[in-house]
């Protein structure tokens, strides 16, 4: 009976709720359907129609490295970004709210400095007669200068600078919403501190650590800026592709093409993410 | 579905909006464009009334789009010249009204039905002479990892220019360079691939060469020019220099077509070309403008340079841009 009403209470709720939400789902038609449609159907009829421009993407030795390179870009930025922030978060989580606020508020306002800027400040600090060789050399620990840019370990390093507050930030919360007695009772049924870690800490931010990683690997797959300006070209990634064959090249077909492999392979990630974390809840009773 | 595409498109686009006597003009930024504006736009602004807005940086991508959704926003646009003669040939391109714009005194390298040469610059071999342990020669020398080692730097893209460097490098004659011999090209590149740093921007090649990160370097004689007025230690030589061009251009459909061509008549005229080149270092594509400049002035010209000097085939390019563009990036990510 019960479960009657609340389902007419449902359906009485959705057609209002709907209207409401209408302006929003406008905007999202106008400006994301639309233009999503128009670029599916761009690459299957650019210059005729036909699926040419999937079967020269995926049959082509050149664009499936950039293929390649986008998705091992994107997971070691991924992996390194998570062991880079799980300690901080870690920190940040068991601190003093009012010293954790002003170290958020750090991390906050490199998010708000101009991505173009920061990049370029690493490549200052990165090239080879960049202030990191100059002052290894002469110190002596290196007599030649290392090459930490134009490379994936330029690209990681930048990309890990850019990504970390996107891990940080999803993970402490996840980190303070996990009960401390539940350590301290790990503690007192004799765990060491890296079991309790590994057995408690550890899963329990697992869905903190997804969130964060998914977002930060999605955002990777899509970037252009730091690649273009800290890689080189043999680690072109997708973007930077797509920016040259709708740019420089005018080949529209093949990038629209090329945009929307990019968009089904983040949509699918994302659908997983959901049902990983999902499943995760269920089963974890978070 | 085109038109609901193009609509949203010329919505984007819609940035730069100039009223009816006004025009836009775009370039690419920096040094280059400050010139245009100084030697050019203002100018013209004063004698005509009419308006000169400036947008950048030129992409033709956006050029493109303008055109195939019918809402174009830039009047003049200073593009590459083998771009040019493309666009031309796709038809995204008005043609020149040379009743209004005279044509006599104009270099014809450089102009089109539809194009004016905008100017004229050489590639040239520059280095820090901090850098090397010797002043190199010519363009074998960006070859020889031997007497020459350490980081290099060239153009970034599919572009006139590299592909011939390689080739003269390893023997080509200058008459025999075209058709290019791409694989001989790429083989030769590949003697020194990992020692090449890519410049994708003119300031870029400067950073490079003036910090030292890349010792020599294949640049524009515009970019030497700049480096060496504001004192930078840096050598070049002019052997064997390569020319190539930009030029301007009316995009098909252009809303101010008439202040376009009035605009191109005075950006192309003897005294707007020598004001652009004295400011740039790049050279006059009216071949009045030089009797214009301070003597000192066209010393540093390309066309100090004849001796030796190369012209990059415009034509050649346009029509292999796109097979020549697709090889280089295969190369290029390997």
């Amino acid at each position: 009976m019960s479960v009657e009403t609340e389902q007419s209470i449902a359906t009485k709720r959705m057609p209002a709720g709907l209207g409401g939400l209408l302006p929003a789902l406008t905007l999202i038609g106008l400006f994301f359907v639309v233009p999503v449609l128009a670029l599916l159907l761009r690459s299957v009829t650019d210059p005729a129609p036909g699926l040419q421009n999937y079967t020269a993407l995926l049959g082509d030795g050149t664009y499936m490295r950039v293929f390649f390179n986008t998705f091992l870009v994107a997971a070691v930025v991924t992996i390194v970004t998570v062991l880079v922030a799980f300690p901080v978060a870690w920190m940040l989580a068991i601190m003093p709210p009012a010293l954790a606020s002003v170290m958020f508020g750090i991390i906050i306002l490199s998010m708000w400095t101009n991505l173009l800027t920061r990049t370029y400040a690493w490549m200052v600090l990165l090239q080879r007669t960049g202030v990191i060789n100059r002052a290894l050399m002469a110190t002596g620990i290196i007599d030649q200068p290392l090459p930490l840019i134009n490379n994936l370990t330029g690209v990681t390093i930048g990309m890990v600078y850019i990504m970390l507050p996107f891990m940080i930030l999803p993970l402490v919360g996840t980190l303070r919403a996990i009960d401390p007695m539940t350590l301290r009772a790990a503690a007192l049924c004799g765990a060491s501190p890296f079991q309790a870690f590994r057995r408690i800490l550890l899963p329990l931010s697992l869905p903190g650590v997804a969130a964060g990683g998914l977002m930060v690997f999605v955002m990777s797959l899509g970037y252009f800026v730091t690649p273009a300006l800290l890689g080189g070209t043999s680690n072109m990634m997708l973007a930077e592709m797509i920016a040259q064959l709708i740019q420089s090249l005018l080949n529209w077909g093949l990038g629209s093409a090329a945009a929307f492999i990019l968009l089904i392979v983040t949509m699918a990630l994302y659908a997983l993410q959901l049902r990983l974390v999902g499943a995760r809840r269920a089963t974890g009773g978070i | 579905m085109k038109l609901i595409f193009a609509g949203i498109l010329a919505g984007l686009l819609a940035t730069t909006a100039a009223k009816a006597e006004d025009m836009v003009f775009t370039s690419w930024g920096g040094t280059t464009q400050e010139a245009q504006t100084k030697s050019w736009a203002e100018p013209f602004s004063a004698a005509s009334g009419i308006k000169v807005l400036q947008d950048g940086p030129t992409d033709y991508g956006k050029l493109k789009a303008m055109v195939d959704a019918g809402s174009v926003n830039w009047d003049v646009v200073d593009v590459e010249m083998d771009f040019a003669i493309k666009a031309a040939k796709d038809g995204l391109l008005e043609p020149i009204d040379f009743k209004t714009v005279p044509k006599a005194d104009l270099d014809p390298r450089f102009t089109t039905d539809h194009a004016v040469g905008s100017f004229y610059y050489s590639f040239v071999l520059a280095w820090n002479k901090g850098a090397v342990s010797s002043e190199p020669a010519g363009w074998a020398d960006m070859f020889d990892l031997k007497k020459y080692p350490g980081k290099r730097t060239f153009y970034k893209w599919s572009a006139p220019g590299v592909i011939e460097i390689a080739l003269l490098a390893d023997g080509v004659p200058a008459d025999k360079l075209y058709p290019l011999d791409l694989d001989r090209a790429f083989k030769k590149l590949d003697t020194i691939k990992s020692d090449i740093v890519w410049w994708g921007g003119g300031a870029e090649s400067q950073q490079l060469i003036a910090s030292g990160e890349a010792a020599f370097g294949q640049l524009w004689n515009g970019r030497v020019f700049a480096l060496e007025k504001d004192g930078a230690d840096v050598g070049v030589s002019w052997n064997q220099n390569l020319t190539a061009a930009d030029v301007l251009v009316v995009p098909k459909g252009a809303k101010n077509k008439d202040a376009a061509m009035k605009f191109l008549a005075a950006a192309s005229s003897p005294a707007g070309q020598a004001k652009f080149a004295e400011a740039s270092g790049y050279a006059p594509i009216n071949t009045k403008a030089k009797a214009e400049m301070p003597a000192d002035a066209v010393k540093s010209l390309p066309d100090a340079h004849v001796d030796g000097q190369i012209n990059l085939d415009m034509n050649y390019w346009a029509a292999n841009r796109d097979a020549i563009a697709e090889r280089w990036y295969a190369w290029q990510a390997k």
